[in-house]
This record gives structure tokens, sequence and C-alpha cells, in this order.
């Protein structure tokens, strides 16, 4: 796979992009601005995605991650209290023996990675003999067979539906795993939020420590189904 | 150690017969795979860098959800790589990626739970206050 003209600019944009977000995302000393470098190093991710041709997952990146993960995250910033950090009396990082240990690590895997990358993409060259622009002359005549879109001016890409048969022809029983997971995951979600309060008037609380925050707050009595 | 170095800075300089900055503005003109495979390896390390310097616990939280979607990035960058060379078995990556963002999913939200949970008992989002279990 070899992009060329506005597709390699673009990738070095969204590239580079991708990777500053992310630093910011790290970096950053307020947690709600960290969550926003995170969404746009999200959404450069799925602009590379679609100049990989994966517009499904690329709409599915934006829609979940984005839409959904990234609003869950800055709701639950906005419960717990960040002030502290905001107002920078707060250090952000570990202490300074943590942080000098786990960035020479990270740079060990940066140079580690790196080289696997480089060694394993040179393989990979000497195993694919064809050269580079035979296989872009095919691509070239794959998408030709593209429909074309309403406007005339854009091909429809069958990413999506090519995704949609895989997916239920080798990957259903995965499938039918991971809504079972994600069902899972709601229930798990809302157990772990609950208040006191909705734990007791669901009759959920050990009888011990129901005593003892009964013994702290009284009013609670009123709430356990078993009293009335 | 100079093999080491210039054999990592070859990525940069793939064709051996051209000047230098011949070399570099070629393969910046035509990013292929590596590039793709680069960045994702970037974007891991910084989120691996987020988990383990950064006290506030939904900052880690972000750093997995960066590490997660690097993954997803060498999955996708195959999964092209591989349509390109002709293979049948091409969208498997794609696949991958789904259940990749179904998992961080369920994962964010699960740990969120666990944090506002941990926030009212604990009163704090710092991990290095959060040590019950440090022995």
């Amino acid at each position: 796979m070899t992009l060329s003209g506005y597709e390699a600019l673009f990738f070095w944009i969204f590239g580079l992009a991708a990777i500053f977000a992310g630093l910011l995302t790290v970096m950053a000393r307020n947690a709600v601005h960290s969550a926003m470098f995170l969404i746009s190093s999200l959404v450069s991710v799925a602009a590379l995605f679609v100049l990989a041709r994966a517009e499904f997952i690329a709409g599915v990146q934006i829609l979940v991650y984005v839409g959904g993960v990234m609003v869950l995250f800055l709701f639950v910033i906005m419960l717990v209290n960040v002030g502290a950090e905001e107002r920078g009396r707060d250090e952000i990082f570990n202490n300074q023996r943590q942080v000098t240990a786990s960035l020479i690590f990270c740079f060990l895997l940066v140079g580690g990675v790196l080289y696997s990358v480089n060694r394993g993409y040179s393989g990979l060259q000497a195993l694919n003999q064809t050269p580079p622009d035979v296989l872009a002359a095919q691509q070239a005549t794959r998408d030709q067979a593209y429909a074309k879109s309403a406007t005339g001016s854009s091909k429809i890409t069958n990413d999506s539906q090519s995704l949609g048969g895989s997916l239920y022809r080798y990957a259903s029983l995965p499938f039918e795993i991971a809504s079972v997971l994600l069902l899972v995951a709601i229930i798990g979600s809302v157990m772990l939020a609950r208040t006191l309060r909705q734990e007791v008037s669901a009759d959920d609380v050990d009888p011990e420590v129901l005593k003892d925050e009964i013994a702290r707050e009284p009013e609670l009595a009123k709430l356990e189904p078993r009293s009335e | 150690m100079l093999s080491f170095f210039n054999s990592t800075l070859a990525l940069l300089f793939q064709e051996a017969e051209r000047g230098r900055f011949e070399q570099m503005r070629h393969a910046a003109a035509n990013p292929d795979l590596s590039k793709f495979l680069v960045i994702g390896a970037l974007l891991f390390i910084i989120g691996v860098a987020g988990v383990l310097t950064r006290r506030n616990i939904i900052v880690i939280f972000m750093s997995i959800e960066l590490i997660l979607n690097a993954a997803n990035l060498n999955f996708i960058a195959f999964s092209r790589y591989l349509s390109q060379a002709g293979s049948m078995n091409a969208v498997a990556g794609q696949i991958f990626a789904v259940f990749v963002i179904v998992v961080a999913a369920a994962e964010a939200a699960i740990g969120l739970g666990i944090v506002i949970a941990l926030y009212r008992n604990k009163d704090t989002i710092w991990v290095d206050e959060i040590d019950l279990l440090k022995w």
C-alpha cells in the first residue's frame, strides 16, 4: 500500500495531529483539556482510517468513541472534583523517580518498536515481490469497478458491505459474545455507580454495614424495604 | 550501535539509489505501511507513558484508550496492506478493529463506574493515594 498525492499530504497532517494531540492528552494539566485533546487525536486517527480505506471503522470510531465514550469521560470528570488540579496546587505526575524510570522504559520501547517495525517491514517487502506500482495499478482497476455516486463526482466504496458480510460469515459467534459483553458492561456499570441510598432501597447492603450506616445517617432506615 | 541507528533511519530512506534528500522526499510523498506502523507505535508509547506517569485515574483511562486506538490503527493498516496484495482475508483486520472498539467501550463504562464508586468511598482520584492493596 502506498499513498500518493493529496492522500500523502493528508496522511502526514492527520498522523502528526494524532501524535501531538496524544502528547497533549498526556501532558495537559486539566482533565477536561486532556479529554478534548484525546477527542482530536481520535478524530485524526479516524481520518487515517479513511485514508486506509476503512470508512466504516472510521464512522464507528467517531460515533462510538467521540460520541459515546468521550462524553462518558467528560461526565465522569465533571462528577469527580478536579478543581485542585486546575489551580496548579497538586502535582499531575507521579514522583520524580517513577517518572524517570517510566520515561527510560518508554524510550527503550520506542527504540525497540521502531527497530522491529523496520526489520519486520523489510522482511515483508522481501516476501512480497510484486512491485508497488503494479499493486497500485491493480488497485486502480479495482477502484474503477465501484459504482458512481448520485452526483457522479465520486465512487461508492463497498467497504461496509464487505465488512458486514465477513462479520456475519466468519465472526458471528464472536459478534454475539460481544453483545453479551456489552450487556454485562451496562449492568455492571449501573451496579458499580449506585449510591448507598440506591443500594439500600434495592435491599442490596450487607446487614452489618447497614447498621453502621444507619447509625451515621438515620434517614437511610426509611429507605429500607423490609422496615416498611 | 551505529548499525542499529542506520537500520532505524533506513525506514525513512528506503530507496538506496537516489540522493539522500531525494530519498526522503520520495518516502515522505509516498507513505506506505511502515509509516502507519510508526504512527501507531508512537501513539502506543505515548499511551504507555501516560499510564505510567500520570496521577489522575481518569487520564490513565484516557491513555488506555490511546493504546487501544494505536492497536486499531495497526489492524487497519495491515488490512489495507493485505487487500492491496489481493488477499481474500483482508477484511479480518477490520473485524478485529470492530471487536477492539466494542471491548474499549465496555472497558470504559466499567472503569468509569469503578472510578465513581472509588471517589464516593475514598474521596480521591489520585492513584498514589489509592494504596489499599499496596504492600
